[in-house]
């Protein structure tokens, strides 16, 4: 890819977007901006983790932490909004670290399975304890009244510069290294490689993120239950990559983008919403195994094979 | 490009809807909000709900309509799925109130939506009704909020009263309740009354909602050697289930679910072993009981969502009839106004009667319905009214 | 004692149940490398056929056993249809993908739920007792309905591990799960074989609905309580190994009956999440498992 096409999209893309979180007033609408930012942040943190080959299911009790942390530091200590969310993020690398560090020598469907498990343990835990609301969730996350009008633009502005870290990471040699990692991980060990080091910094980072976007959902929708947090969150943000296209960075942000606007449209189906979006993600798995972004590369390609006489490719 | 072109007039095409329903509302149809369950364990409730709300804007069109200040207004409901937790909760107030410009809340369900509902709902001052029962959602901080259901706190003290004259010699009670909202506020209550009462208290447990195998716990229970077993807030399939497995251990004693909704899911599970059980929500459509408009309304409830209706349902149905009593007594439809007449108001309540609103010395303001407490029990394998206690 | 004799045998019942759930998962993991979420559904649909058809046929005039079997034939029928669209339509173009047939698997979970929700109405059915009674063991009090599911379940686990050892298709489920690539080699008809491997799992789910459905709650949701305690079971067992799956499904089901009586059900569930992570420090794929 071109650098300076790169440079382009991003700047294109991330300022339409911060655009539009200054631009947008209707109230309902601006909800929507924030839910499709904090998605994408999320789905891309899962993809990250792809990228050396695991799933981390446990992403949705690292994004709960970082909720929980955030709101009880918030509305229990009383701090500010800024250093809540941060520490919130710190705490859940530190977190997320430590289960790694414990975890990670399970493999491909019991590390899938583990984080699961681990999802569904927290769940239940914050549940039981009363400190933060118990079952009833916990209440009364308000960000300053001064960011009232500005918190699309913090929300989007906050996920841009995660994405951006994210894609600089995935460009460099920690991101080939977490290739060779998917690719072979043996091979990678024996050439002097500490690969279980670069999967436990690599969870972490990943968590940090999710941690800071669990911390912004607090503060966006003031009110976090348990419930909030189960496996079907993890679940949703895989169906965001895959149906964005797991192979594309751009990828868990599309398919963030597509459902969060497909569910809002069959939240007024009332009860049929499950038919509308389990279908959708079935239908879209099924025909197109490289998410809506590998179909479109496969178009320009087809595009480009008939329109050009001399090509490679002759089918 | 094509993504963000597509989302831009996609959001200019949900901002035309929203002003083209909003425009076409305000002549005479007043939309009310429902934010309840419709997937999943609670999916019943919401559907009756649904119904019922339905049901009740059916009956008051049919009979003219609510006279405002010369117009005539007809209610609408409008039910989202809020799945029982807040981040949905969330997004069904989002939707409601600023996608559809809703103004009253007809009922919703679950303490964590409706707590995420409230912090909405709040800041444009739009009227809540609910039926959750965790004490933060009501009293004084909540001003526009109503109950429209007997919670713990009525029902507890008349019901546990009630059964501690008519079985003098139970001195003693273990209790189960789902580690869930409505099983904390039931839990924390329940042990005091029945100290109260006289009865000792063996045992307070909770159990994980979605537990199938109930044979460890019913174990645990029977271990205890209680006089009288209260299963507090558990759904009455749960409830059927435990008490089989009690059955089976060979535990008899006094049956109790305080807060249990309906004799339906009790029978399925517990067959035989629900013989006996007594419930402070339960409604019963048998005998005399019920009225014919009430026993009508239940056949359709039943064929459109397969049992029968229950407690929780009906302050659906309550709702939009006290709503329609408070704007023709304030001669407006402006929720701050008519949620400062509600408190004054009567309506005729699905349960026959008169019923106005109450609640000041628990809550600090009238924000509960003053709706009857009727005790059940299962006798001969139906659901009788054994004592119908105004509160 | 007393004590001990009942809580051992309800967790050796319970267990009995998980077993089935587990041996499918297990099954399905060990020949396609598979997730399946979905497997608890084959389940539910197979309960909910027989909760519906079963009060039907009595009241036509059927006794309770003989519509009880009937029911439940037409109820593992329409699981087995179930089963098999599942799978010709959705994960046998998705196999060895653990991503892609994991999404495939929440999709389906998506909507069929909305299906079953739709199709049963969410109220709770009752089935009656078909084998009422109960019998004393060793002092414990047991339901012959019990007796009876724990006898199927042994017998299912019983012949699944003599099958997979001496038929010529256990053989090939085998050879199958150990090395896809060289069964193929030696002329296995590797999708055939995969497909039967899915079609046992959904037998023994939907044998599972069916025994269950007089014992449980019926209603659509039910399947996920057991498939998450099913999943539980293989893990610590070793994803595709038949004795980890019972191994793991007694050890699930007695740390349920032993915490629940002793702590709190919800402990209980926090007890079984911590060890399924501390199993894991030391075998990482599980106790039995190949991976």
């Amino acid at each position: 890819m071109d650098k300076r096409f790169t440079l382009g999209l991003w700047l294109v893309l991330g300022g339409a977007a911060l655009l539009l979180s200054l631009l947008i007033q209707d109230f309902y609408l601006r909800s929507i901006l924030n839910l499709m930012a904090i998605s994408a942040l999320l789905a891309t943190s899962l993809r990250f983790v792809m990228l050396m080959g695991e799933l981390n299911f446990a992403l949705a009790a690292f994004t709960g932490l970082g909720a929980y942390s955030a709101g009880y530091l918030s509305t229990v200590l009383g701090l500010p909004f800024g250093f809540a969310i941060l520490l919130a993020g710190l705490i859940t690398a530190a977190v997320s670290a430590l289960f790694g560090a414990i975890t990670l020598r399970a493999k491909g469907p019991y590390f899938l399975l583990i984080g699961f498990a681990f999802s569904e343990a927290m769940r239940v835990a914050y549940s039981k304890i009363d400190a933060v609301g118990g079952t009833s969730g916990m209440v009364g996350i308000y960000p300053p009244r001064a960011f009232d009008d500005w918190l699309p633009f913090v929300v989007v502005g906050t996920v841009l510069l995660l994405l951006i870290a994210f894609y600089l990471v995935e460009k460099s040699d920690f991101g080939r290294i977490l290739f060779a990692i998917r690719e072979n991980e043996d091979v990678a060990r024996s050439v002097g490689i500490r690969t279980y080091l670069y999967k436990v910094i690599a969870i972490s980072g990943a968590c940090f993120a999710a941690g800071l976007a669990g911390g912004l959902h607090a503060f966006v929708n003031q009110v976090i239950s348990p419930g909030d947090f189960g496996y079907l969150l993890a679940a949703f943000a895989l169906a965001y990559v895959k149906i964005g296209g797991e192979d594309f960075f751009l990828g868990p942000i599309v398919g963030a983008v597509l459902l969060v606007a497909l569910s809002s449209y069959a939240l007024g189906l009332g009860g049929d919403e499950h038919f509308l979006y389990g279908g959708a993600i079935i239908i879209a798995v099924l025909l197109m195994p490289k998410g809506v972004l590998g179909m479109l590369g496969k178009l320009r390609l087809k595009a480009a094979v008939s329109n050009d006489k001399v090509s490679a490719d002759v089918h | 490009m094509i993504i963000k072109k597509q989302l831009k007039s996609g959001a200019a095409v949900l901002a035309l809807a929203g002003l083209i329903a909003g425009a076409a509302q305000a002549e005479e149809v007043i939309r009310l909000g429902l934010s309840v369950p419709l997937s999943g364990a609670a999916a019943v409730w919401g559907k009756g709900a649904e119904f019922l709300c339905n049901t009740a804007a059916r009956e008051i069109r049919e009979g003219g309509g609510v006279s405002v200040g010369g117009e005539t207004y007809n209610f609408e409901c409008l039910s989202y799925d809020n799945k029982y937790n807040a981040a949905e909760g969330t997004k069904v107030a989002q939707a409601l109130l600023n996608r559809e410009g809703v103004k009253f809340i007809g009922g919703s369900l679950g303490t964590a939506p409706v707590q995420a509902l409230q912090a909405l709902a709040e800041r444009q001052d739009v009227l809540v009704f609910t039926v959750a029962w965790g004490a933060s959602i009501k009293g004084v901080k909540h001003p526009m909020t109503f109950t429209q259901m007997n919670t713990p706190g009525e029902i507890l003290p008349l019901l546990i009263a009630y059964i501690a004259k008519e079985h003098p010699e139970a001195k003693s009670v273990a209790m189960l309740n789902p580690n869930d909202a409505t099983g904390k506020e039931t839990e924390t209550l329940a042990g005091d009354i029945w100290a109260k009462n006289g009865v000792d208290v063996a045992a307070s447990d909770f159990y994980e909602r979605g537990t199938t195998e109930f044979q460890p716990i019913a174990a645990r229970l029977a271990s205890l050697k209680p006089a009288i077993i209260d299963l507090g807030a558990t759904p009455p399939a749960d409830a059927g289930a435990i008490f089989k497995e009690l059955d089976v251990l060979g535990w008899k004693g006094v049956k109790v679910v305080e807060v249990g909704t309906g004799a339906d899911g009790l029978k399925a599970t517990g067959g035989d072993a629900a013989e006996g059980v007594y419930m402070g929500a339960g409604v019963t459509f048998e005998g005399n009981a019920a009225t014919d408009h009430q026993k009508a309304i239940n056949e359709q409830a039943k064929a459109q969502i397969g049992e029968s209706l229950n407690a929780v349902q009906i302050g659906f149905y309550d709702s939009v009839y006290a709503l329609k009593a408070a704007m023709e007594k304030a001669g407006s439809v402006d929720p701050k106004i008519v949620a400062e007449v509600l408190p004054q108001v009567t309506f005729k309540s699905f349960y026959g009667e008169e019923v106005g609103f109450y609640g000041k010395e628990l809550y600090g303001r009238d924000q509960q319905m003053r709706l009857p407490i009727i005790v059940t029990k299962v006798i001969g394998g139906t659901l009788a009214e054994v004592a119908r206690l105004k509160p | 004692m007393q004590t001990f004799i009942q809580l051992s045998a309800t967790a050796l019942q319970i267990g009995a149940v998980y077993v089935l759930f587990s041996l499918g998962l297990t099954l399905i993991f060990g020949v396609m490398r598979i997730v399946n979420f979905v497997h608890g559904h084959i389940f539910s649909v197979a309960a909910l056929v027989v909760a519906y058809l079963l009060p039907a046929l009595a009241a036509g005039g059927l006794s309770a056993p003989a519509a009880y079997v009937l029911a439940s034939f037409v109820g593992i029928a329409v699981a087995l249809s179930l089963g098999a669209l599942l799978y010709i339509f959705g994960f046998r173009h998705f196999q060895r993908d653990l991503v892609g047939s994991f999404i495939l698997s929440i999709g389906l979970v998506l909507l069929l739920d909305g299906v079953l929700l739709h199709v049963f109405g969410g109220a709770v059915r009752g089935v009656p007792e078909i084998f009422p009674g109960r019998v004393s063991i060793g002092g414990a009090q047991v339901t012959i309905q019990r007796l009876f599911l724990c006898a199927v379940a042994v017998l299912m686990a019983v012949s699944l591990y003599l099958a997979l050892g001496h038929s010529r298709l256990g053989k090939a489920l085998r050879a199958v799960s150990y090395d896809h690539e060289a069964a193929m080699m030696v002329g296995i008809p590797y999708s055939r074989i995969a497909f039967l491997g899915f079609m046992i799992a959904s037998l023994l789910a939907a044998i599972a609905g069916v025994l269950l459905a007089p014992v449980t709650i019926v209603s659509p949701v039910i399947g996920t309580d057991y498939l998450i305690k099913g999943f539980i079971a293989v893990i610590i067992g070793g994803l595709g190994s038949v004795p980890g799956a019972i191994l793991g499904s007694i050890f699930v089901a007695s740390i349920e009956t032993f915490g629940s009586y002793y702590l709190d059900s919800s402990y209980a569930t926090l007890a079984i999440f911590g060890l399924v992570i501390i199993v894991l420090l030391f075998w990482p794929k599980g106790v039995f498992g190949r991976g």
